[in-house]
């Protein structure tokens, strides 16, 4: 391997780049734009939560519930009603008590309080109100066991904690900021191939070897210099940095073996953006799954990119060590190997 | 062969069903310059892509300078220089840029890639994008860029093709320095003008295999028809053509009738030309 080809490679590729006006702009524009998008999210999270209850009859020790520190009682006029407000997310959770509940009460019987929670909800959420109404049963019946709960999570249930919504955004700022360096780079190399380029470097005594290198750095570095720069300033890197920028720099060899595939399949720049937009999406699912827990199940984890985003998620924002990471960055280097393999196979094919 | 800087035994390429190199065999001395002569589709290109390790045949076996192309195609690759037929320049970079990246690649050290546009008459312009420039200037910097290595072996690929008379001329002499320079050349072409003048052999190839390999002047001899050609002026003023072939017994004896009875007005030789012979080969024009 001529270390001197792969560089005069790589600073030809970094002169090109930057001389096509739209991806010199984009890249420069891209960090300031994301990083706005970054700081305009709101960067706590209301403590105080909204819960409907529909009571149609309150038992007096249930009025204490207005008094319940950080909940928010807003009281609904049907049961139906406070379903709706629950399902469409203005409230995380509802309580219904029966209307027979006094009754029930008075008979011994354990009457049947339903609860309701939106799709985002976290479990402590859940355990809170959940704890709350049998503390107001108690109250009101002096017993431990006076009522039967049944749960509702209408919508899908997620998971999480209370994580700025910025924080929990970043993820997929990053993921995209440096998705847009593969189209680059896919639209750089179909240039190439479209211009015959390609041609005149092969028959020089480079081996394609040392060409496949020197896209792979250029590419690869091009994306974890954004990526990085971006985690810096948003504070991404104040948790388990090394965890972070371990998965960062797989992320970018990754997006950059799946820029090789898209150039093996792309005729121009407009087709590169074709196929790059459609990597992207796939590719940003898991990143909307850490944005709203719950919205995305197992499959999701066929997604190369779920692990590089995971990792990030897990080390920037809970401090997350080796110990709960060595699995993602493990399946992301799997997933490295054969994305960065085919992608120069496909695109040996169509140098040839 | 030892001596040969080219030699092509049986070589044979196909796509698919089409055979575009079909078992053809030839040598090219060192400092030799063969004009490769032949319509589009004849399998040219395709032998210039097996000769520079772009292909792999299906047959046979490339040798350039004593070196298996297939199996020490990084060690050939250090010794040509090729010049596309389609202008593959990098658009955005200046011409100066193109050049320093090939001495890069090809490692020549140190490399004046500004002695080498001023040869090629860049000179001046060499901060230019190459995206600014025109036809003729795109493949003088094609030319010059194939040179950047000083290689043994250059092969040219339509090199005048479609240019002005005064950026082919260039060309044409750049080519000549370089045999002088003790360069062998493959000159691919269809222009049979400029192979006449440049080549010391040339190669017809059609549908896949070489037809003929003679020097111009031999090819003339075997295939090609002498005559005289002389313009008669009639009685009545008009004029009419005469035509003597010089190759029969009889010449002597057509030549002395001819000035006895007519009034010769203008009197030349004709030689056949390589398209003449192209065509007395194969039947087809070498522009079809």
């Amino acid at each position: 391997m001529n270390l001197g080809v792969i560089r005069a490679l790589v600073a030809k590729d970094f002169a090109l780049f930057f001389r096509n006006r739209f991806y010199a702009y984009i890249s420069a524009i891209g960090v300031v734009f994301y990083l706005i998008i970054y700081f305009v999210m709101p960067s706590s999270v209301d403590e105080e939560l909204d819960i409907g209850l529909y009571a149609p009859v309150l038992p007096p020790a249930f009025e204490l519930i207005q008094e319940e520190e950080g909940f928010n009682i807003v009281p609904f006029d049907s049961d139906e009603a406070l379903k709706e407000a629950v399902t469409d997310g203005t409230y995380y959770a509802g309580i219904t008590l029966p209307a027979d509940i006094m009754e029930k009460f008075a008979s011994g019987e354990k009457p049947l309080v339903t609860l309701y929670f939106s799709t985002n909800a976290l479990d402590e959420l859940k355990g809170a109100v959940e704890t709350m109404v049998r503390e107001l049963a108690y109250l009101q019946t002096g017993q431990t066991l006076a009522i039967d709960i049944s749960s509702e999570v209408l919508g899908p249930d997620m998971l999480g904690e209370q994580i700025p919504i910025r924080d929990r955004m970043r993820i997929l700022l990053v993921i995209m900021l440096v998705m847009f360096e593969m189209m680059g780079l896919a639209s750089l190399i179909s240039e190439e191939v479209e211009q015959g380029t390609i041609r005149a470097l092969l028959i020089t005594p480079m081996s394609a070897r040392e060409l496949f290198t020197a896209k792979l750095v250029m590419g690869a570095s091009l994306a974890f210099i954004q990526g990085i720069l971006f985690m810096a300033i948003v504070g991404g890197l104040n948790h388990q940095p090394l965890i972070t920028i371990i998965a960062l720099l797989l992320g970018s060899a990754l997006f950059t073996g799946t820029g090789f595939l898209i150039a093996s399949l792309a005729r121009d720049m407009l087709s590169s953006m074709g196929w790059g937009i459609t990597a992207l999406l796939i590719y940003a699912i898991p990143s909307f799954g850490i944005m709203f827990p719950g919205i995305i199940t197992d499959w999701a984890k066929a997604i190369p990119s779920y692990y590089l985003a995971d990792a990030m998620h897990q080390a920037s924002n809970f401090n997350a060590g080796w110990g709960d990471n060595w699995a993602n960055i493990l399946i992301l280097l799997g997933f490295n190997i054969v994305i960065i393999w085919g992608g120069i196979m496909a695109l040996r094919r169509r140098f040839q | 062969m030892a001596q040969d800087a080219i030699f092509a035994d049986n070589l044979t390429y196909r796509y698919g069903n089409l055979v575009a190199v079909d078992h053809i065999s030839f040598s090219v001395a060192k400092g030799e310059i063969l004009g490769f002569l032949g319509p589009n589709g004849a399998g040219k290109t395709t032998t210039v892509k097996i000769l520079t390790g772009q292909l792999k045949p299906k047959e046979g076996k490339a040798t350039l300078l004593g070196m298996d192309v297939a199996h020490n195609i990084e060690r050939v690759q250090a010794e040509i220089g090729v010049c596309f037929e389609e202008t593959n320049l990098y658009q955005r970079m200046s011409a100066l840029e193109n050049l320093n990246l090939f001495a890069r690649l090809f490692d020549v050290k140190p490399f004046d890639g500004y002695a080498l546009l001023k040869r090629v008459g860049l000179a001046g312009r060499e901060k230019d994008r190459v995206e600014n420039y025109s036809k003729g200037m795109k493949q003088r910097l094609m030319v010059a860029r194939s040179l950047v290595s000083q290689p043994q072996i250059l092969f040219l690929d339509e090199p005048t093709a479609g240019l002005d008379p005064t950026s082919s001329e260039a060309i044409r002499n750049i080519i000549l320095e370089e045999r002088e320079r003790g360069a062998t050349i493959f000159l691919t072409t269809h222009d049979m003008m400029e192979a006449d003048k440049l080549s010391d052999r040339v190669a017809f190839m059609n549908q896949g295999k070489i037809v003929a390999l003679d020097t111009p002047d031999n090819l003339k001899q075997q295939y090609g028809k002498r005559a005289l050609k002389a313009r008669v002026s009639k009685k009545d003023g008009k004029l009419e053509s005469r035509e003597i072939d010089l190759d029969t017994p009889q010449t002597a004896d057509a030549v002395q009738g001819l000035f006895k009875k007519e009034k010769v007005v203008t009197l030349h030789s004709e030689e056949a030309t390589l398209e003449d012979i192209f065509i007395k080969i194969t039947g087809r024009r070498l522009t079809e």
